[in-house]
């Protein structure tokens, strides 16, 4: 395992003043904030930097990994000394159980089978287990069919010594048909364990799109663009569109503009209701190269007189 | 790989989540909502039959609005005040999204 030097990561110095650590960890909870940062790794980032502040904010740990980190350096080999349990008293800082289970090896190696899990969440786990949460990303196909997806979580277990370990957990999850962005999907029972003799939580898992380079979804509405030629929009004709849920064909109506939308009804995602899939036209030019294309366009700019730039066409 | 190893979920549909889910999987106490709930912070929350439900975009705001308070001490009002600044970015990139336009 190797040695986190908390401080580096909150850019202090070992003796740095409670105050500058507090500074320090705002500026970078504010720099790598998952909704406004726009560094590729901010999650991961701003999950360090909450492990280096749990640890350096709290007198008791800061103490602890003083004593246990003095002469290492980041990245160096470290194995806590045989028989440690730090005597002093750890508060959590406002990291629920789940957040510290989110947190590195190194973390719980030293912090997890300590005080880090007493208090509140604690006291309320006297009966039925905690509900937890985790996230589960999908591809908009599989809201079309149901789908199995392992879903890996890194939970907390409190042993009978009253210690915590971390153990990672691999669920294999039947993503119900119809789901869609944002939804929660419940598993009964699959939650932090109960006390003696109650029953577990639940777990909730949220659901998230992978972005799609052909569709885009809205609720339960399916987005994507068809490209039409300009003799298709004019005249109409009936195309082939790959859903999803397999192949339809589209009537495209005389007329039709670049732009102009097509709804059919309860071709989104499935559900009750189900969604609608909207297609929007773009209508594509074929390329004037070779002399009789160029001479085709001519004749089209000769007879249609047509301005588009002139409201009226 | 036997086929009861496999979990079957039951979908929520919106409005399913009770006040004690939400404090649960944010997670803070279910006081800690109350609490905002009566100050009027959680506009997506509805009560019904004095029974609270909540949508899975209040979860999100609960989850964003513990956050700014632990992290950068802030008042609940200015949490809130940035909770819904951070909503309507999400509904702004969202109609960004639809137009293809991310």
């Amino acid at each position: 395992m190797q040695f986190k030097d908390y401080y580096q990561t909150l850019g202090v110095a070992r003796g740095a003043s409670a105050e500058d650590i507090k500074k320090a960890f705002r500026r970078l909870a504010r720099k790598y904030h998952p909704d406004v940062s726009k560094e590729k790794d901010a999650e991961a980032r701003m999950k360090e930097v909450n492990e280096a502040w749990n640890v350096l904010s709290d007198p008791g740990k800061r103490a602890a990994y003083d004593r246990l980190g003095a002469g290492f350096q980041s990245g160096q080999e470290f194995r806590p000394p045989p028989g440690w349990d730090a005597p002093f008293e750890f508060s959590s800082r406002g990291f629920s159980p789940g957040e510290e289970a989110d947190f590195s090896d190194f973390f719980s190696e030293i912090f997890g089978r300590m005080g880090g899990m007493r208090g509140g969440a604690r006291a309320r786990a006297a009966g039925r287990g905690e509900d937890t949460r985790a996230r589960v990303q999908l591809d908009i196909e599989d809201a079309f069919g149901g789908v199995t997806r392992q879903v890996s979580l890194r939970v907390p277990a409190a042993e009978a010594s009253g210690r915590v370990s971390f153990r990672d957990r691999t669920l294999n999850v039947r993503i119900p048909k119809g789901v869609a962005a944002g939804q929660v999907i419940r598993l009964a029972g699959q939650g932090a364990p109960g006390a003696a003799g109650h029953p577990a939580g639940d777990l909730l898992l949220e659901v998230e799109f992978r972005p799609h380079p052909r569709y885009r979804v809205d609720g339960r509405d399916l987005l994507l663009t068809v490209p039409v030629a300009p003799w298709e929009a004019a005249l109409g004709a009936v195309v082939p569109v790959h859903l999803p849920g397999g192949e339809v064909r589209v009537r495209v109506p005389e007329g039709a503009q670049s732009g102009g939308q097509l709804r059919l009804r309860g071709k989104g995602i499935p559900g009750e209701p189900p969604g609608d899939a909207i297609i929007e036209l773009r209508v594509v030019q074929p390329p004037a190269d070779t002399p009789r294309r160029r001479s085709l366009y001519e004749t089209m700019a000769r007879e249609f007189a047509f301005d588009p730039r002139k409201t009226g066409n | 790989m036997r086929d009861d190893d496999f979990l079957e979920g039951q979908l929520l549909e919106d409005a399913w989540l009770t006040l004690e889910q939400v404090a649960a999987a944010c997670p803070v106490e279910p006081e800690w909502l109350l609490a905002h709930l009566d100050e009027g912070l959680f506009p997506q929350a509805r009560s019904v039959a004095g029974v609270w439900r909540f949508s899975g975009a209040a979860l999100v705001r609960a989850r964003r609005m513990r956050r700014l308070e632990r992290d950068f001490d802030a008042v609940p009002e200015m949490a809130a005040l940035v909770a819904d600044l951070l909503e309507e970015m999400d509904g702004l990139r969202a109609r960004l999204r639809r137009a293809g336009l991310d």
